[in-house]
């Protein structure tokens, strides 16, 4: 499993799209939905986690570590069923925690159970690519990997 | 030669391009340029582009334009250029001179093809701001996807590109002179 994080726009999708031209896309959506998994020997890229975290804060109202497990509980599916099924996982998750605390407090609790998904994310997958302006690095490793989302392999 | 410099508010990211002007200066000779995107629309503003006038010193020559790519046409081929910042630049395209995104991205890409026409040292600078929560309303996430648009088109096009965190640089492509 792999984990590409950045910020809004920053050029993630297009390096998923470039790296994995035939990958089956899935967005998240409702807090409710089953767990979408992989089929054997395809690539999934999973997106939209930060809209699964808002429907989920509206029918949980204040018991965050019930939504953090949920969370982690998709990730660890995810990442036994690539195993079974000999499938690639790629989860895209947009960094959201470097700017002012926000004033109200869903928005708070946005943010920390998005923060929280990232490092439950990262500490479960194999590579961890950072996107930056259209360029990305690898983060998981001390020999950092960097190139660009627009350039040929 | 064009190098992208960016990072947060008061990370050092204008100091740290003024010296990287200075240092293709050093070793291309000519004059060197800073093209200034802001405009002091209130006092505070005001004190900040005086501020930043006396940091950078004697030896500029000032341009002030909102159109980059009509600014460029003043620069002598061979010279260096600052363009201090991408954030207001944007900010002014979108807002004050009602453009399209895909108008001022336009503008954005005769800039960088000038500066490589004209051999000119081009060092951009731009704040990150988009790492924090998403906007709600949509002048705002119309104004991330037009800068983000931009800072991506300048880093692809760029021989280097730098972030600057505490006033240190971190390279993300290139090498520094």
């Amino acid at each position: 499993m792999q984990l590409v994080i950045g910020g809004a726009c920053a050029g993630k999708r297009g390096l998923v799209q470039r790296w994995y031209p035939h990958a089956r896309w899935h967005a998240l959506e409702g807090a409710a939905r089953h767990a979408i998994l992989p089929a054997s020997g395809e690539t999934l890229v999973v997106s939209g986690w930060a809209g699964w975290i808002q429907a989920a804060l509206a029918s949980t109202p204040s018991d965050d570590e019930a939504l953090r497990l949920a969370l982690t509980e998709r990730l660890d599916a995810l990442l036994a069923t690539e195993a079974e099924r000999a499938a690639q996982v790629v989860l895209i998750v947009e960094e959201m925690g470097r700017g002012i605390v926000p004033m109200g407090a869903e928005r708070r609790r946005l943010r920390d159970l998005n923060g929280w998904l990232a490092q439950d994310a990262s500490a479960r997958c194999e590579r961890v690519w950072y996107v930056r302006h259209g360029l990305y690095r690898r983060l998981d490793t001390p020999d950092a990997q960097v190139g660009s989302c627009a350039a040929r392999d | 030669m064009i190098a992208f410099v960016s990072g947060g508010a008061r990370s050092g990211k204008s100091a740290f391009a003024e010296r990287l002007v200075r240092d293709y200066q050093r070793h291309r000779g000519g004059p060197r340029y800073y093209l200034a995107t802001a405009t002091p629309g209130d006092s505070e503003m005001a004190a900040r582009i005086a501020r930043h006038r006396a940091e950078r010193g004697d030896g500029w020559r000032t341009l002030e334009a909102a159109a980059l790519d009509l600014a460029l046409a003043e620069v002598e081929p061979g010279s260096s250029l600052l363009l201090d910042c991408l954030t207001l630049w944007a900010s002014r395209a979108l807002f004050e001179f009602s453009l399209e995104e895909s108008a001022a991205l336009a503008q954005l890409e005769r800039t960088l093809a000038k500066a490589r026409a004209a051999d000119i040292a081009l060092v951009i600078v731009s704040n990150d701001i988009n790492e924090g929560m998403p906007p709600q309303d949509d002048a705002s996430w119309r104004y991330l996807a037009l800068l983000q648009a931009g800072h991506c088109r300048v880093a692809a096009e760029a021989d280097c590109v730098v972030q600057v965190v505490a006033g240190l640089p971190q390279v993300w492509k290139g090498s520094l002179p």
